[in-house]
């Protein structure tokens, strides 16, 4: 008996001293899950940031038609303000990218780590400066912080595009600084690290490829400024040139997909779903063909069944039997008189060869050495770098030879005789002329940035060129181009009043009309 | 979604064997003292603790010797004694008297209490009920039985999970709102793993699946928070308090044996038309791969029976098939036997029960099997010292519990949403493709599964859950009024899942892109421990016309759970089911513990029976909370007044009493271990040779975390008239929630889609009442009926920042299944919001050149989906030996969007879908659905569709 009141006893006097919160943190830290990590990890899962996609980007610039417009499929090949094509970047940024991002360099404060610290706050300008030319104000100085500063942070205020462009510009050129040849070698980077497509193994070396990339990016950024304010451009560009751009596709930032494990996840939309949805825009088949441009075999392809292109062993990609789906056609009327009929499930029309350029292990490439020359051959015809029109044909050359050698990293792609370049350098409608040059150069960077939508649509908006025909389809636009897309819905229902803001900011309406600051009419 | 409505319910035998020694039969009649027949008395020899009720005339027959004492006892009457001579014959004469209205009912922590001197709502359960209208799972036995509770039935059949609901909900959705749980002191959770209309398709069951109706002693619903203050957190919705059978003292042995077969059959709400037959644009198909495509549209030519292509090529005649659900559908069955063995002696009794249950759901291949074994004992170990075990376990197999909720790939989902011209034999005949594949039947090929499909090739989802739940209780009483108890409860849970999905189904392909076949092959292990351990001193005395009442004690609850999850896809050898099969193969492992600790006390002061007060208090730790702000304290004051005790000269008022409550309880519901915690994820393959790591999930965890608290004042009133003939409980509540820790939808540009805060609040308010009356009591027949009702407001006073919340969204992309939850400031809880139809200022509806609705570009609320009126109405004819109970609830006020209108409207298959269609008829809806401007339409159901009504015939042989 004595025994059960003692049993009692001291379980009453065990609640009475425990009975608060002892080990209560440690108890509620899960001992299983990851808490703790290199920052240099996060980056490396950050590195492959939105490129822009077929259906959006590529649609806009009319690389690419997708001419059904019912359903979920309606979207910029019919002028559409719709959700499911405007939000790509945003979605593929703010919640992934720019998150990690963030939270790397927070990880890094009081750490000597300068050159990764340096790294991400270039990968970040990159990042945002995509936004920018997408939306125009956006959410920058609040944004990605929700964890790191509590629900303050929540629901970001919008910040001016203009301001933010400035921003970057300073953030670009600190973080260039502050690279150190004799600081860390970050071994993570997809680009330039022990494992990256163009690695290095010296802390030297991958300094020197960050400062040229980072110097490109500052150049990208310097050129946008050509319309709004040449004076601001030409500084910006001049001192991106002197600080050291990149100098040969061995630059290149990009990262290669082995076909298994990863993807090319914007070509896997086209290939795997309905594929017979998807055609090659009427205006860059045309392009391809008037000037026998020999990466037009790599980039355009006519299949025996459209719907099940993968299945075809010998596609035709002569260019002389390629026909592109004419823009703003809608997909019953391809089979009238006028247009060139159905085929197996889909339309006799050319589809973007998914062997090579719409291949799942199609490489991506943020910035090249292509686009570099092509663009300081503007800046040089402009008179901002030295050398005039004889430095702006040479860059213009050494950008498309550049350019045409890259396909080497595609897939199913075979080798173009220097011969051959010689002979398409020299042909009508690309041969250098001063007098055309701007038209010529953005052109060119209009094939160059195939597979990076988010430029393309950028530098035809700053140039205007190609000189393409706007995409009429109902007048919805008034005769114009998409300039920017809106701001996702669901900022209305879930940041309200910051979003009304920025709307009131950028002119008053959220629509795809509204012109970036940069994009001056 | 379709109901399943058990039609009858047939108690085929029960009966019961006392092996008890026999002296002699004595047999009596008891009268109320104006000479109608008592049913129901308690009569009881003193001796020998045997008892019986009388009948509905009034006789009884008991086992008594000579020299025994007979006890009388019915409340509403004083309990009278009689020693037994020689006689056998004894009729008794029982006087009035409200003093001895003392119901006893089973309140927090298994405390016995006089419910006169409680100053909140309770309702003890009428456990006949719970046997009567049989149900798998003894929780839906109670719909419509108690005023403010609202049971949601399963739609999914037996071991399925049911929504459970006290005077509304507490909390936003994120919260775990359902009652407390608490059998034989161990509270658990209701745990419904149930389904939701965007995600999980199969309802699991929940835990009340683990209590056999036979099994139970009794039942307690304390509504208030005041009852459920000394629970602390988890009560913050009330409790549901279940005391087990261990058999009674000095009673012999018994045996008892309770068999019962129940058949349910699917009821037909739908009502499709059968005018128009497959086909689009108003055309009929024209080949068979033609039809494969459109198999979902009705929008075809006028049925004339005419042969016409199907899907599978071959020509059937052009005309209706109305019952192809239900030719595919069967009679569910469910077989239960318990049997039980109980006995007590001068020290001790103890009760050991075994049932099984048997069940088959009404779609093929969907078995229900569930085992209970349940120990009861209670032992005297000395006069002071008393020990009560209670030891439950659970085996429960379920196999292809049916999938159910919105564009699910479910059978009932299949059948309505498929043109009527498509015989159900050609479903089942050319389910299987020439490749082994699903045949395509319609163009939402991967929705729209074929069920023969999944039957022929085997699909097959199991599940098998162990339970075991323990309490033991030692109890010394240090003086006559002064006791210590120290309890200890074990609960502990195993279940294990495997599923097999061919690689067929819903698709045309059997093999993936590097040429493994396609299919899935899941295990997946989970395990819990959930231990509570308490101690409790109490005591009370009364001075004079004064009485105390006082308890201390403490509690702590801790929670582990882990869980292993296989996975396998990519098949090398085709629709073989082993891990190793499978090319890529997915693992993970989760794992989570929390705990709460608490100290305790009430007290309770009484006068001269007439006036009673109770004061609680409890204060609660949670590890889940930000470390600086992890406690809380909840307190209650209530008081009864008895004023019957003041009106003893009205003769026809036998009990009389008012109460009134406040409290304020608090919880950390909704805040789950370790959500302050970032975690990294790496990823599972290298990149380019590299390792690459990103933080894991879309929800930024808050640390910043503090518990919420919901403060409630009640007051009621309670009597009992003419002789017991009329009874009213009538109960006024009012509930505010604050500080919520709610899931808040973050603008992503944040980092993070979700995240958790502090900032709900909410109100409920209600009344809620019983009346009762008894209009026919005769020597032969008598006529009790009882009607409760609860009246619900609920109000949304603040969500953040925002002002409003969007808790579940379909259809965010812009396509057609459209339709909102929302939580908005100023209304009540719960909003549906859909587009509507564009209206030009004048409120006419705004066509498209080609006659096509056209949606608005906002949303617009529909309405609350929290019905303001639940309630049931029940009525027992008792005839003799025979009773016949009907049993009608209902639930009113609420919105609810059906997807199955909405499918049936776009496709052509409901009634309203012709208009227009027809020669004449303006048209309203679009003859072909291709374009998303014409396709959202948002329907207005009200709940009292779905009104049920439910006979009860019942008849024992005893």
């Amino acid at each position: 008996m004595k025994k059960f009141k003692g049993l009692l006893l001291i379980s009453a006097i065990f609640f009475l001293l425990g009975g608060c919160d002892k080990d209560f943190i440690e108890l509620n830290t899960n001992p299983y899950a990851v808490t703790d990590l290199d920052p240099a990890l996060l980056f490396a899962g950050a590195q492959r940031s939105h490129l822009g996609g077929w259906e959006t980007e590529h649609t806009i610039v009319q690389h690419f038609v997708n001419p059904f417009n019912s359903g979920a499929t309606l979207g910029p090949n019919f002028n559409a303000d719709i959700d499911n094509f405007n939000n790509g970047k945003w979605d593929g940024s703010y919640p992934n990218i720019i998150k990690n991002l963030v939270q790397a360099l927070s990880l890094l404060e009081g750490s000597d780590r300068v050159n990764l610290r340096s790294m991400l706050r270039i990968w970040k300008a990159q990042v945002y400066m995509g936004l920018v030319d997408t939306h125009a104000d956006i959410p920058y100085s609040n944004a990605g912080q929700a964890f790191l500063k509590g629900s303050e942070y929540f629901y970001p205020s919008y910040d001016d595009d203009a301001a933010i462009y400035a921003d970057l510009e300073k953030e670009l050129k600190e973080a260039i600084a502050a690279l150190n040849p004799s600081g860390d070698f970050v071994s993570a980077d997809l680009f330039y690290g022990a494992n990256g497509s163009a690695k290095t193994t010296t802390a030297t070396a991958q300094v020197d490829k960050w400062k040229k990339l980072g110097n490109s990016l500052l150049l990208r950024l310097g050129m946008r400024y050509s319309k709004l304010d040449a004076n601001k451009a030409k500084t910006i560009v001049t001192e991106a040139f002197n600080g050291g751009v990149m100098k040969s596709n061995d630059d290149n930032a990009w990262v290669k997909y082995d076909g298994t494990l990863f993807t090319n996840g914007a070509n896997g939309g086209l290939v795997n779903n309905n594929p017979y949805f998807y055609y090659a825009a009427e205006p860059l088949v045309e392009q391809l063909k008037t000037t026998a441009d020999p990466r037009g075999p790599f980039i355009v392809a006519t299949y025996a069944n459209p719907s099940n292109p993968l299945a075809d062993p010998a596609p035709v990609t002569d260019l002389a039997s390629q026909f592109g789906v004419p823009v703003g056609v809608i997909n019953t009327d391809l089979t009238k008189p006028a247009y060139r009929g159905a085929k197996g499930g889909g339309y006799n029309y050319s589809q973007m060869n998914v062997g090579v350029v719409a291949s799942l292990t199609a490489p991506d490439f943020w910035v090249t050495y292509p686009e570099v020359s092509l663009l300081l051959a503007e800046a040089a015809q402009r008179g901002w770098i030295a050398g005039g029109e004889a430095a702006a044909k040479q860059y213009y050359e050494d950008g498309i030879k550049a350019d045409i050698k890259r396909y080497a990293l595609y897939p199913k792609s075979s080798t173009i005789s220097d011969a051959d370049i010689a002979t398409f350098l020299a042909s009508p409608g690309v041969a250098y002329n001063a007098a055309d040059a701007l038209k010529l150069i953005n052109t060119q960077l209009w094939i160059a940035y195939i597979r990076n939508g988010t430029q393309a649509w950028a530098n035809f908006r700053r140039s205007g060129f190609p000189a393409l025909s706007p995409n009429k389809f109902n007048n919805l636009l008034n005769g114009g181009f998409i300039r920017r897309l809106s701001y996702p819905d669901y900022e209305l229902a879930q940041n309200r009043t910051n979003y009304q803001n920025a709307v009131k900011a950028i002119g008053g309406t959220d629509n795809l009309t509204t012109r970036v600051f940069w994009d001056k009419e | 979604m379709m109901r399943l409505n058990k039609l009858v319910v047939l108690v085929l035998a029960i009966f019961c064997c006392h092996l008890t020694v026999i002296a002699q039969q004595v047999t009596g009649k008891v009268t109320a003292d104006d000479g109608t027949p008592l049913i129901g008395v308690n009569i009881s020899v003193k001796e020998t603790n045997t008892g019986t009720i009388s009948e509905s005339d009034g006789t009884f027959q008991i086992a008594a010797a000579p020299g025994n004492t007979l006890v009388f006892s019915y409340i509403g009457f004083a309990a009278y004694e009689i020693k037994l001579g020689n006689e056998k014959n004894v009729d008794v004469i029982l006087k009035e008297d409200a003093q001895s209205l003392t119901e006893v009912v089973v309140t927090a922590l298994g405390v016995q209490r006089e419910s006169k001197k409680l100053g909140y709502s309770v309702t003890a359960v009428n456990t006949d009920q719970l046997t009567q209208n049989r149900t798998t799972n003894v929780m839906e036995s109670l719909e419509g039985r108690v005023a403010g509770l609202n049971i949601t039935p399963p739609a999914a059949g037996a071991g399925s999970s049911m929504q459970i609901r006290l005077r509304g909900q507490a909390a936003f959705a994120g919260a775990n709102n359902a009652p407390l749980i608490v059998i034989n002191g161990l509270p658990i959770d209701q745990g419904a793993r149930g389904v939701n209309g965007l995600g999980t398709p199969r309802d699991l069951g929940d835990n009340l699946s683990n209590v056999n109706p036979d099994d139970i002693e009794s039942m307690t619903v304390l509504k208030g928070a005041t009852a459920a203050a000394i629970y602390g957190a988890r009560a913050a919705n009330g409790a549901i308090i279940i005391t087990t059978k261990s058999g009674r003292k000095n009673q012999g042995i018994g045996v008892e044996y309770s068999s019962n077969y129940s058949t349910q059959q699917p009821l037909n709400f739908f009502d499709f038309q059968t005018e128009y037959g497959q086909g689009t644009a108003g055309k009929r198909p024209t080949s068979g791969a033609n039809a494969a495509t459109t198999g979902h549209f009705a929008w075809g030519e006028r049925l004339d029976g005419a042969p016409t292509p199907i899907f599978d090529g071959t020509l059937q005649p052009y005309s209706a098939n109305p019952d192809n659900l239900f030719g595919f559908l069967q009679t569910g069955t469910d077989f239960t036997n318990t049997i039980a063995m109980s006995g007590g002696g001068a020290n001790g009794s103890f009760r050991a029960s075994f049932s099984n249950t048997d069940a088959e759901g009404i779609t093929p291949n969907n078995e229900y099997n569930r085992k209970i074994a349940n120990v009861g004992i209670n032992h005297n170990i000395s006069k002071k010292l008393k020990l009560q075990l209670n030891i439950n376990y659970t085996n429960e197999q379920q196999v292809n519990p049916p999938q159910i909720g919105t564009q699910g790939p479910g059978a009932v989902n299949f059948f309505t949403r498929l043109a009527t011209s498509i015989p159900l034999s050609a479903l089942k005949n050319s389910a299987v493709a020439a490749n082994g594949t699903e045949t395509l039947t319609s163009g939402f090929q991967g929705t729209l599964l074929n069920p023969y499909y999944a039957l022929a090739v085997g699909q097959r989802y199991e599940t098998e859950r162990n339970r075991f739940l323990s309490t033991a209780t030692l109890r010394y009483d240090l003086t006559d009024w002064l006791y210590v108890q120290g309890r200890y409860n074990y609960d502990f849970a195993l279940s294990f899942t495997e599923s097999h999905d061919p690689g067929g189904i819903g698709t045309s392909v059997p093999t993936n892109a590097d040429g493994t076949f396609k299919g899935a092959y899941n295990l997946s292990e989970s395990k819990g421990t959930d231990v509570n351990a308490d101690f409790l001193v109490g005591g009370g005395k009364e001075f004079g016309k004064f009485s105390v009442d006082a308890n201390v004690g403490g509690n702590t609850w801790r929670v582990k759970n882990n869980g292993f999850n296989q996975g396998s896809t990519n098949f090398i050898v085709r629709d073989l089911y082993s891990i190793g099969n499978g090319s890529v193969r997915s693992q993970s492992y989760g794992f989570s513990q929390y705990r709460v600790n608490s100290l305790y006390g009430w007290a309770e002061l009484g006068y001269n029976n007439l006036l009673y007060l109770n004061f609680t208090g409890r204060q609660d730790w949670f590890s889940v909370l930000n470390p600086e702000d992890n406690s809380e304290l909840y307190q209650s004051v209530s008081g009864s007044f008895i004023f019957s005790e003041l009106m003893k000269n009205q003769k026809w008022l036998s009990y009389g009493k008012l109460r009134a409550s406040w409290a304020e309880v608090g919880s950390s519901n909704g805040v789950n271990p370790y959500d302050g915690l970032l975690t990294y994820g790496i990823s599972q393959n290298q990149f380019q040779g590299q390792t690459t790591a990103s933080i894991s999930g879309n929800s930024a965890p808050n640390r910043f975390l503090r518990p919420f608290s919901v403060e409630e004042k009640e007051i009621g009133i309670e009597m009992r008239m003419f002789g017991n003939r009329v009874t009213l409980d009538v109960s006024a509540f009012d509930k505010i929630t604050t500080d919520q820790v709610l899931d808040v939808q973050l603008s992503n540009t944040s980092g993070y889609n979700s995240s958790k805060e502090n900032l709900g609040s909410l109100k409920n308010s209600g009344l809620e009442f019983l009346f009762e009356v008894k209009p026919i009591q005769t020597q032969n027949f008598s006529w009790t009926s009882s009607w409760n009702h609860a009246f619900l407001a609920t109000k949304v006073l603040s969500v953040g920042a925002p002002s409003e919340i969007i808790v579940l969204n379909w259809g965010a992309t812009g396509n057609e299944f459209i339709g909102q939850l929302r939580y908005v400031e100023g209304l009540p809880m719960n909003q549906v919001y859909a587009r509507t139809y564009l209206k030009n200022e004048e409120g006419q509806i705004l066509l498209t050149d080609q006659g096509r609705l056209i949606p608005s570009a906002d949303y617009v609320s529909f309405g609350s989906s929290i019905p303001k009126h639940t309630g049931g109405w029940n009525n027992t004819f008792t005839y003799k030996n025979l009773s016949l109970a009907v049993h009608f609830d209902y639930k009113l006020g609420g919105v609810v969007i059906s997807s199955t209108a909405l499918n049936a409207n776009r496709q052509g298959h409901s009634k309203q879908s012709l208009v227009g269609r027809r020669e004449g008829e303006k048209g309203l809806y679009s003859w072909v659905f291709t374009d998303r401007m014409s396709s959202p339409i948002p329907l207005r159901l009200i709940q009292p569709h779905f009104m049920r009504i439910i006979g009860t015939i019942k008849w024992a042989i005893s």
